[in-house]
């Protein structure tokens, strides 16, 4: 508890706000078994995907400020030295933008693409434009398997606070990054992510990391997902892991077959 | 007295086989009046088993024809789902020779495909499955289960294979323009009586329908029927039609056996660990961090 006063309560104010003027949890939709029904087309509208934190346009990057609370991420001092080389060869590294791999979480839930909410009682689908990407929220009360391996998209295990839907993701693969600027983790992070419809078209999303191998602290980023209304709103394929195939091997050669 | 029964049994086993009749049963409700088939599946039977087909050059080992695990199987158990079980057919049931009806031009090609496929020529000729990409409406992983989640307006169909997700849309809403074409299509969907109608367009030409079957047409069409039999067997009729390969449609039957209780789904993911096209073309796909 280093922090001074003054700023936790202006954490606690800027973190409260969102709530205000939501209106009363009686008028949000509800699904059958009485859960806020989070079924639909979102999107974030942030440039997150880019650079979590405050960030100046560049070429093929656009502005944006920072989703952190307390503006910036705390970095272990040898993780940041990490966190600069990545940023240098981002444009090769960055395995969701070079190759399309998935992206992971939570950077899944930020990417310039919608994604589709499946509500079931026992399970939450999230349906990614980006790669096809596929989040599988279980919220059948079962725990996080013993020994399982580390996934792209972690294990998600979700819970109801209210209106609240809670998810804990643990295994998650050290090989994702948390956007594009080389912002990163390993393999011990740990995220604790809140979503919660402050009305029927908006739900306000946070997600805390923890990772004690490369951040001094647990932190929190913040932001708004918003509801696609367009009557034809549905989730398309940006499958861009064939297009780069033809990039790559399209003029290519077999090697190291005789026939 | 034991061996009376049993044979009373298997005769009414038969009977019902031979009359081609589902025993009576009403399926579990969604709250919104439809049959409730959510949870996880096993997928059989949807393998293209051609008659007089090319012998592949990769082999009889079939993306849609792989050895299950036993763990699927445990979750068949009453008696009705044994006696649908019994009476089920898979693979290709019209035409009922299993003999395609293909055009010769098509036929032609995909033999000349066939032969330049090992080792693969291009590109072109690596088999899709190979490149990790969405597999189109046939081919998948079997030996991986499926999840089937229902809401108002949708029902979806995701494979744990490649974390590939159909979304079934039943609220009314039209097939999106011609101009955009899908790997796995545009899937529209309506319930006549039980039986959930998919009918699916704007695929794209970039999928193959099985080893020997390794292209299709922008104009495939396909039809499904799902409908529940008994606690834990989903009836499923596949309809393909591409006038570009074949002279009429073609139907192939299978289903969805319900998965061990408590089975969840994990995380199967493809490109990022695929070695296959390196290595066929000795360049890397990821960069080496």
């Amino acid at each position: 508890m280093k922090q001074p006063t003054g700023l936790l309560i202006a954490i606690s104010l800027w973190a409260a706000a969102p709530l205000m003027g939501q209106p009363a949890a009686s008028n949000l939709p509800r699904t059958a078994d009485g859960k806020p029904d989070l079924n639909g087309v979102w999107q974030a509208l942030n440039t997150a995907a880019w650079d979590l934190e405050d960030h100046t346009g560049a070429l093929h990057a656009a502005p944006g400020q920072s989703v952190i609370e307390g503006g910036e991420i705390p970095y272990r001092p040898e993780a940041l030295k990490q966190k600069q080389q990545n940023f240098a060869a981002r444009e090769r590294l960055d395995l969701s933008e070079a190759v399309c791999y998935q992206p992971g979480v939570p950077r899944a839930m930020y990417m310039p693409y919608p994604f589709e909410i499946i509500q079931t009682p026992k399970l939450i689908a999230m349906n990614f434009e980006f790669a096809h990407a596929r989040r599988n929220i279980i919220t059948a009360g079962t725990p996080h398997p013993d020994g399982f391996p580390d996934f792209w998209m972690g294990d998600s295990r979700g819970r109801w606070e209210g209106n609240t839907l809670v998810v804990d993701v643990t295994n998650l693969d050290e090989r994702t990054w948390l956007d594009h600027a080389g912002n990163y983790h390993s393999d011990a992070l740990h995220v604790v992510e809140r979503y919660t419809p402050i009305d029927p078209t908006h739900i306000q999303y946070e997600a805390t990391l923890e990772d004690p191998k490369v951040f001094t602290r647990p932190w929190k980023i913040s932001m708004l997902l918003y509801k696609i209304l367009e009557k034809n709103a549905r989730i398309l394929e940006y499958e861009c892991v064939y297009y780069l195939q033809d990039e790559k091997y399209g003029n290519a050669k077999p090697v190291g077959v005789s026939k | 007295m034991r061996i009376t029964i049993t044979v009373a049994l298997a005769f009414a086993a038969a009977v019902i086989a031979a009359q081609g009749q589902e025993p009576q049963w009403t399926p579990p409700r969604t709250p919104d009046g439809h049959p409730d088939m959510q949870g996880a599946w096993a997928r059989r039977g949807t393998a293209i088993n051609e008659a007089k087909a090319p012998s592949s050059p990769l082999g009889e080992f079939n993306t849609t024809g792989q050895p299950y695990p036993t763990i699927f199987n445990s979750g068949v158990v009453t008696t009705l789902d044994r006696a649908a079980l019994a009476s089920r057919k898979t693979g290709v049931v019209d035409p009922p020779d299993q003999v395609l009806p293909w055009r010769p031009e098509a036929d032609a090609a995909r033999r000349e495909f066939m032969t330049h496929m090992i080792p693969p020529a291009s590109l072109k000729y690596v088999e899709k499955a190979a490149r990790c990409i969405l597999p189109g409406p046939v081919e998948g992983d079997d030996r991986s289960p499926f999840f089937i989640l229902q809401r108002p307006g949708e029902f979806v169909l995701a494979y744990e294979y490649n974390h590939v997700t159909r979304v079934f849309h039943t609220d009314g809403s039209p097939h999106v323009g011609k101009k955009i074409r899908l790997f796995m299509g545009d899937s529209i969907g309506r319930w006549e009586g039980d039986t959930l109608v998919v009918d699916t367009t704007n695929y794209n030409d970039k999928t193959s329908l099985g080893r020997t079957i390794p292209f299709h047409s922008e104009d495939l069409h396909t039809v499904e029927r799902f409908s529940m039999v008994s606690p834990n067997l989903i009836d499923y009729q596949l309809t393909i039609e591409d006038p570009k390969l074949f002279t009429r449609p073609i139907r192939v039957a299978a289903y969805f056996m319900a998965a061990q209780q408590g089975t969840e789904p994990m995380e199967f993911a493809c490109i990022e660990g695929s070695q296959t096209l390196p290595n066929v073309f000795g360049i890397p796909f990821a960069p080496a961090r």
